[in-house]
């Protein structure tokens, strides 16, 4: 076992999402961060699962400790990159966290039904959006412990 | 072919006959005797006109013929019932059937049936009417109700759409904005912050606006079935929800005993919420006091009462109130988006009720609206 944010380890966030205002956001939100966190972006869906399968410019990508996937996408959708993930046995132990403009009930069961680890709805205010980054760093990064991933 | 009555009977029934005739004739309606093998016997110069005929191609001839389903087989005796009886089951009632014309063309036709005593027996006389111009107009209102109702859930769908994407781009817009004047503020000049200000300003006017739309096109989309519903757990959790407006106000919201009644109970939260809000926020100065009550009507119905001590609305602008957009302050006096009132008219209008308000200016208002009460 092995605590994520521990002991001056440097933490690898995935963010799925091809707004570059989002984007910013997100990277603003977690820049005073107290761990250290090091935020990869794939802009669509296939980009993602390029990094997490580690092919083409991907090659040496790491592990990520965290995903945090949008749903509407171009290409291959939040939807595909969850249900490819988790099929993925050694994909599936990664939290994937779904960050969307979405509420929509549809969305929420079918991402939970896709094994989804938490279901977020971006806030409009930007106050509220900082405080859920924030949330999801104390949450996601530091308290929660996972496995430790086969490949380290 | 069976040979018209007049040929048959004595010089008595023929004279009786001639005033029938005469009758008929008067008659605005087509009008046609049949007998009970369902033979024409008799028939006007309107029922020649109206089926393309001429009087001797009819007589003795089948009314099958003109009206080929429904008519005779409801003249018939049967093995429950006598042709007497058969013929009294359909005295009086308008029956809706087709008709034939000569040239094969169909249209609707009402008739209306009734006896006639002969020396062959009992005769039915139909008054047959054409409705094609009622069926017509039947039919272009139901179709013109149902485009309506097409268009109406279509500009629904379109507001819902429209106002939930506009969100996206401004969210941008107002975040970008406010992380603006947060990093910059003070550090550019005294025009950029005034500049930066009125921009995060108008972005988030913008998104209660859209917010506030969102739930207006609600109210329409997402309503529940109406279902019993406490009215005073529904105003418990309205207060709950503005327990800083009242805290910050030292407002007095006092209520009577109220009613189950036949609620969206999310609705009726937000409608008490919008009443009481109002209520609390459009006052002078002092300790706002709000009392909400409700009256039981005749008809098995409430009329909820939510009184305030405020500034009070001219009469002048009774109907403007409720209406979209419309607000009677300047945004420095009182904040709002000016549609409140138009999400609680809505909300009243969907459970079936009113909404009203009795007020002058420096008196209060009180607002009313009804509901219906639950099945007791």
């Amino acid at each position: 076992m092995k605590l994520v944010g521990g002991e001056g380890k440097t933490v690898e966030v995935l963010l799925v999402e091809d707004s570059p205002g989002d984007v910013r956001l997100t990277r603003e939100a977690f820049r005073d961060a107290d761990v250290s966190i090091r935020l990869h972006v794939a802009s669509d869906g296939v980009e993602a699962m390029a990094f997490l399968r580690r092919e083409g410019d991907h090659v040496h990508a790491p592990r990520p400790d965290l995903i945090l996937l949008d749903l509407n996408l171009p290409r291959m959708d939040g939807r595909e990159v969850l249900a490819l993930v988790k099929e993925d046995a050694s994909l599936k132990t990664i939290p994937t966290v779904i960050l969307t403009t979405s509420d929509a009930e549809a969305d929420i069961l079918k991402s939970y039904e896709l094994q989804a680890n938490a279901f977020l709805s971006k806030p409009v205010q930007l106050d509220a959006f900082e405080s859920l980054v924030h949330s999801i760093k104390d949450f996601w990064l530091t308290r929660v412990k996972l496995p430790q991933s086969r490949d380290g | 072919m069976k040979a018209p009555p007049r040929n048959r009977g004595g010089d008595e029934s023929e004279a009786s006959e001639a005033r029938y005739r005469g009758l008929l004739e008067a008659a605005p309606d087509a009008m046609v005797v049949v007998d009970q093998t369902g033979a024409i016997v008799l028939l006007n110069v309107q029922a020649e006109n109206q089926f393309g005929y001429h009087r001797d191609e009819l007589l003795g001839q089948q009314v099958t013929n003109i009206i080929p389903k429904g008519f005779a087989e409801r003249l018939i005796a049967d093995d429950l019932r006598s042709a007497e009886d058969a013929l009294a089951q359909q005295i009086g009632t308008g029956i809706e059937l087709t008709a034939v014309r000569k040239d094969g063309t169909e249209f609707p036709i009402e008739i209306m049936l009734s006896p006639l005593d002969s020396p062959e027996g009992i005769l039915v006389t139909a008054a047959i009417r054409d409705i094609s111009v009622r069926k017509d107009a039947e039919e272009a209102l139901l179709q013109t109700v149902e485009e309506l109702n097409r268009s109406n859930e279509e500009l629904g769908q379109f507001a819902y759409i429209a106002s939930h994407d506009l969100q996206e781009p401004l969210r941008m817009v107002a975040s970008y904005t406010q992380l603006l004047s947060r990093r910059y503020k003070g550090r550019l000049d005294a025009d950029a912050d005034e500049f930066i200000a009125y921009a995060v300003d108008g972005a988030s006017r913008m998104q209660r606006l859209i917010e506030d739309l969102l739930s207006f096109s609600r109210v329409g989309t997402t309503g529940e079935p109406l279902r019993s519903t406490s009215s005073e757990v529904a105003l418990q959790q309205a207060l709950s929800n503005l327990h800083v407006v009242v805290a910050d106000s030292g407002a007095l919201v006092t209520h009577d005993p109220l009613p189950t009644v036949l609620a969206d109970e999310t609705q009726l939260v937000q409608l008490f919420q919008n009443l009481v809000g109002n209520a609390i926020k459009y006052q002078a100065q002092g300790v706002p006091q709000v009392h909400v009550s409700a009256a039981e009507n005749a008809d098995e119905t409430w009329t909820f009462s939510v009184k305030d001590n405020g500034l009070g609305i001219d009469p002048e602008y009774f109907e403007r109130i409720f209406g979209m957009f419309e607000r009677l302050h300047r945004r420095d006096e009182f904040a709002g988006t000016g549609i409140g009132l138009a999400i609680s008219k809505k909300i009243v209008e969907r459970h079936g009720g009113k909404i009203s308000v009795e007020s002058q200016p420096g008196e209060g208002s009180t607002f009313h609206f009804a509901l219906a009460g639950a099945p007791k």
